[in-house]
């Protein structure tokens, strides 16, 4: 525990060493402190004037799911080259050469990234809901909690990433969990707005048919997302299956860091 | 110290390794000569738990080599040893240290022993992008050597190094040898070998063709240069039916 901790905070050092990191992390903060002039703006709708509170309400959820989506890029970036760039530096060398189990090593780097990634969108989280706070003086319940609730997410994509990565160039392990990603957003995401309220009033004679159990068993990335939306607006949840979307995902993480040790204990270096 | 029992170590179908046996005894300095492509580099790979044997087993103080528990106590520096280079030797030093349980005053005083011992004091806190392959290797040698390591593996330790440096590696292992540290060498520099080990084996094709003390195995007016050539070229005990040996006996 002690080595793994210890690989879990050089990870998270040798990543803030790097000015692209606090670069990338200003454009962020000034993109979301960008959006502060949605809640002070008028907005009028048919010769009606919106509810500025209600429209500050709206952005900062579409702002909440732009940060996590954003998060997804970021932790595909950092996960893709933990192996190859230790391994290119002499870092793997560093590790492996000293009484250091390989899973010590593996799972360290990738709760080393996790951890960064996670804090990364919790500031970028807290920013929009300090904003709000400030701006209107409305307090999203429920907005942090739901930060942490996606940080599910990026951990299941830096298992991924990286599982992909021992088996694939870095680029085409990249591609691939975006295109596993992609796929969940379209089946999931359709799920949802075929249940949703605006479909149901629109059309209500429409009932939607019973998903197919690859659909109810893909990693549901999408629906941690939505459950995290519910987690802030109170809104209703539609669950695709039985199995609450963070266990799935749980499940997914288990069995994949199962593989990964597996592979990377195989290795050759 | 060093225990290879009939170790096969294959890549697709190219035999790397090819059924070699071998016994280094601690406190021995000990070199393993040989061709490029001979097959050194796997055996110092598999002696660190980085690539697994095809086949045979491998005990580093009788635990398995692929058994990191084994690397306690284990110093090893790389041919080519590359060092991050975001890191300055100091930090690299210091997460070697960290990593072998040092911490505090201990790993500073440690470090600081070991950056005087390879001449870097005074550039150990510029990053690792900007030293040379020789400042590389010496950092490298450093980090081999902290926590007073009971085996030290060097895979062509003198890489890069120029003529004082070289002098400064002899000089360490010289110093070593007092504290009854176990040498697994693996080099180019035939000469540096004589002046420092005393046991060497010859190895080629994957297979060992002999392991003995230097003063066994080389004749009245022969040098090491000499003994490497004639086993290397003409193969003469395995072709004759003599077969690989060790210690003036066959080796199986």
């Amino acid at each position: 525990m002690r080595l793994f901790l210890k690989i879990t905070g050089y990870t998270i050092f040798d990543q803030m060493r790097h000015k692209s990191f606090y670069v990338l992390l200003g454009l962020c903060l000034i993109f979301v402190l960008m959006i502060r002039g949605c809640y002070s703006g008028q907005y009028v709708v048919n010769g009606k004037l919106l509810d500025s509170i209600a429209v500050a309400w709206y952005v900062s959820n579409i702002v909440f799911q732009v940060i996590a989506a954003g998060m997804f890029l970021m932790v595909i970036l950092l996960s893709m080259k933990i192996i190859t760039r230790d391994h290119d530096d002499g870092s793997l060398v560093l590790f492996l050469s000293r009484p250091v189990f390989r899973q010590q090593y593996i799972l360290g780097r990738i709760a080393g990234t996790w951890f960064l990634c996670l804090v990364f969108m919790f500031i970028l989280h807290a920013a929009v809901f300090l904003t709000l706070w400030a701006r209107t003086g409305t307090i999203i319940f429920g907005y942090l909690a739901a930060s942490l609730v996606c940080s599910i997410n990026l951990l299941f994509i830096a298992v991924l990433v990286c599982f992909l990565s021992l088996y694939l160039p870095d680029f085409i392990s990249a591609v691939f969990t975006v295109g596993i990603l992609f796929i969940g957003y379209i089946s999931d995401g359709g799920y949802q707005i075929l249940n949703s309220q605006i479909l149901k009033a629109a059309i209500p004679s429409a009932v939607p048919s019973s998903p197919a159990v690859w659909r109810i068993v893909y990693p549901k990335v999408y629906m941690v997302q939505a459950y995290a939306a519910s987690i802030i607006d109170q809104g209703s949840f539609y669950n695709m299956g039985p199995v609450n979307p963070i266990v799935n995902i749980i499940i997914y993480i288990v069995l994949i860091t199962a593989l990964m040790l597996a592979g990377f204990n195989k290795k050759e270096i | 110290m060093i225990s290879l029992n009939s170790v096969i170590k294959t890549f697709d179908t190219v035999a790397a390794v090819d059924n070699i046996t071998l016994h280094v005894e601690k406190g021995e300095h000990f070199a393993l000569l040989g061709p490029n492509g001979a097959g050194k580099t796997t055996v110092v790979r598999m002696l660190l738990g980085f690539i697994k044997p095809t086949a045979g087993s491998i005990l580093i103080d009788t635990i398995p080599a692929s058994n990191p528990v084994a690397r306690k106590g284990v110093g090893y520096l790389a041919e080519h040893h590359m060092i991050p280079s975001y890191l300055s030797g100091l930090d690299y030093l210091r997460r070697h240290a960290s990593l072998i349980g040092f911490s505090g005053k201990d790993a500073r005083a440690e470090v600081e022993r070991l950056l005087e011992v390879v001449s870097m004091e005074g550039r150990e806190k510029e990053k690792s992008a900007a030293y040379s392959k020789g400042m590389k290797q010496r950092i490298g040698l450093a980090a081999a050597l902290l926590g007073k390591p009971k085996l030290l593996i060097l895979d062509e330790p003198t890489a890069g190094l120029d003529p004082i440096g070289i002098r400064d590696v002899r000089n360490v292992l010289e110093n070593l040898r007092a504290d009854n540290v176990t040498v697994f060498l693996n080099s180019h520099l035939l000469s540096e070998v004589e002046k420092t080990c005393r046991t060497v084996a010859i190895m080629n094709n994957g297979k060992i063709l002999i392991k003995d003390s230097l003063q066994s195995i080389i004749e009245k007016g022969e040098t090491l240069e000499d003994v490497f050539i004639k086993y290397i070229s003409d193969g003469r005990r395995m072709t004759d039916g003599g077969g690989p040996m060790e210690d003036g006996r066959p080796l199986r």
